[in-house]
């Protein structure tokens, strides 16, 4: 589904990717872990499409298609979902008008028919209810007033309605309590299925008791030093990340 | 020196029974007078000289008479002559009004609105006609305990040229809260001057001037606060696309004996064009030692990481800029507390910005 190679990448002069492999099967769940400045959140929004960074080598196809060609909006329609470290806030614009607005243009991309206002609000309630949310929220303005744990649970109620193929995770974890936490890693595994795909990217091993990745890999330095089974995740919780950046 | 004969045409073009002593005195004034000059302070950044070119079919003076008035400077002396006369209404005191005062879309109007003790009304000033031409000028006055919520809109055409002048005034522990938009037209010069005159008197005014085009829009505001403890606060946003001008400046003067003034002041802009301009000035005066004064201005574009965060989940580049402009107006247009009026501002605005379709769920 996702093919990385030998990306490099720089903003403001500074070369933070400096060549990362990775491929990411349809069905698996990977989860990039490493210190704070490895590249994490930038591997993240890159392939989100932000437009602050510069690619200066290698190459990215997502479904066959060069990813690096298309734009935020068309990267969306094609199913690529990053849920933000830190969401937005956008207020005055209520949450039901912001989804509708954005899966309905997702579909007109995509060619599909687009959502009237009762099936998308069937949709839509059925999605929030599943996230544990109050219906209420739907009226209030987009993260407005959140809390951090409010906003996290917001992005996984937006991917739950959107529905993408590959959903890249920043750090959804960060800020959570242990019930958020389970309620996050609810609405991911929902998501789960032979079609779709996950990358985490998460400081921490907590998540991953509850979102089993099939692979785990570990950045540093702007590279994955090294990549193995979710067994790599509790032996990072234990030693922590010294031992590798040294053995790197 | 500027050819006014368009003005005095239009005047005489009026059946003889409408151009009263008093109309065609106040003309008079006017003429002599003349529009003011670039020179003063107050009026650096807009050139009224461009309406003597207008056609004399365009300055439609009313036929119609209401009461007499008499007039104070050239602008007031214009409006009373093309008014033909003041329109003017009481609230009765303790009384609450709750149909809104819409006055008729008469291309010029001259108000005088009193609010007895305790009373409350809501009132909607649109010059948001076809007219090139139109004036509206308004007297208010808030008695002990009044409250007033005050709307002004000027969303008329590319061809229009505006007008507008509000003075208020509130006694004891009167409260006013007015908003006031402008979008679009070629000239818009709106003055809005408040007079905190008794103790407890409090202002709360939003604006919002979005011009486009070549268009220009000059906001004037002046917050004399003459007694203690009163509470002014101002939000003013404008938003400046194409070639387009907005002005805005906003003088607060707080008073020898006005102690324990509460006032706060905030100007934002939004320049969404190389071509465009806006020039936003805070004037604070401040003759009272224990007050409270707070403000600050800025001037920006639309944030990168929230028209990231919108195009991530799929929203097209224009739209996600138009939801981003249209938030940043809502922090004004929120306070329009009547849903038809601001349901269609709201439209308005969405009109300007392209790509919109998926929004027309907003208000």
């Amino acid at each position: 589904m996702l093919d990385i190679q030998n990306l490099h990448a720089r903003i403001e002069g500074k070369d933070i990717l400096q060549g990362i492999d990775l491929r990411i099967g349809a069905g698996e769940v990977h989860a990039i872990m490493g210190p704070n400045g490895s590249g994490k959140s930038t591997l993240s929004k890159l392939l989100a499409g932000h437009e602050d960074y510069t690619i200066t080598d290698g190459t990215v196809s997502f479904d066959g298609a060069d990813l690096l060609e298309l734009n935020p909006e068309e990267r969306a329609a094609k199913g690529i979902f990053l849920g933000f470290q830190y969401p937005v806030e956008i207020p005055g614009v209520s949450n039901m008008v912001f989804l509708k607005a954005a899966l309905n243009a997702q579909r007109k991309i995509r060619g599909e028919k687009e959502l009237d206002a009762a099936d998308f609000l069937a949709w839509v309630k059925h999605r929030v209810k599943q996230m544990q949310m109050n219906p209420a929220m739907l009226s209030r303005g987009v993260n407005e007033g959140f809390s951090g744990g409010e906003k996290k649970r917001n992005e996984i109620l937006q991917m739950l309605v959107l529905e993408p193929k590959l959903m890249v995770l920043d750090e959804t974890d960060s800020g959570l309590d242990i019930d958020a936490l389970k309620i996050v890693a609810d609405g991911i595994n929902l998501m789960r299925s032979k079609e779709r795909s996950v990358l985490l990217v998460t400081h921490y091993q907590r998540l991953l008791d509850y979102v089993k990745p099939d692979y785990v890999h570990v950045l540093a330095g702007g590279r994955i030093v090294k990549s193995g089974g979710p067994e790599l995740a509790l032996e990072l919780e234990e030693k922590g990340y010294g031992w590798i950046q040294q053995a790197a | 020196m500027l050819d006014l004969s368009p003005f005095r045409r239009a005047f005489e073009a009026l059946p003889a029974a409408a151009q009263t002593g008093e109309r065609r005195k106040a003309l008079d004034a006017f003429l002599t007078a003349g529009f003011p000059s670039t020179d003063l302070e107050e009026w650096k950044y807009t050139n009224l000289a461009a309406l003597a070119s207008l056609p004399e079919a365009a300055l439609q003076p009313e036929a119609e008479l209401a009461s007499a008035t008499g007039h104070g400077d050239a602008l007031d002396a214009l409006n009373a002559a093309f008014a033909g006369g003041v329109t003017e209404l009481r609230i009765p005191s303790k009384t609450r009004r709750e149909e809104p005062i819409r006055p008729s879309d008469r291309a010029h109007q001259r108000h005088r609105l009193y609010l007895e003790r305790g009373s409350e009304a809501t009132m909607i000033l649109n010059s948001s006609g076809d007219g090139v031409f139109e004036t509206i000028f308004a007297d208010i006055e808030l008695e002990a305990g009044a409250q007033l919520h005050l709307i002004r809109l000027n969303d008329a055409g590319a061809d229009s040229h505006r007008i507008t002048r509000i003075n208020l005034r509130l006694s004891r522990d009167a409260c006013c809260d007015v908003v006031t938009v402008d979008l679009g037209g070629r000239l818009s010069r709106h003055d809005l001057n408040v007079d905190l005159a008794e103790p407890g008197a409090a202002i709360h005014l939003h604006g919002l001037y979005a011009p486009t085009g070549d268009g220009h829009v000059d906001n004037h505001t002046r917050i004399e606060h003459r007694a203690p403890h009163c509470i002014s606060r101002e939000q003013y946003r404008g938003i400046a696309r194409d070639k387009a001008r907005g002005v805005f400046n906003g003088m607060i003067r707080v008073h020898k004996d006005a102690q324990k003034t509460d006032s706060e002041q905030r100007i934002a802009n939004l320049i969404l064009s190389p071509g465009a301009e806006i020039n936003a000035k805070p004037e604070l005066e401040i003759y009272a030692d224990d007050v409270k004064c707070a403000h600050g201005a800025t001037f920006g574009q639309l944030d990168d990481e929230a028209l990231f965060y919108l195009r991530s989940r799929g929203l097209p580049e224009s739209t996600a800029r138009a939801l981003l402009t249209w938030t940043f107006a809502h922090e004004v247009l929120q306070h329009i507390r009547l849903e038809d009026v601001r349901g269609r501002v709201t439209k308005r605005l969405l009109r300007q910005l392209p790509n919109t379709e998926q929004l027309e769920a907003l208000q």
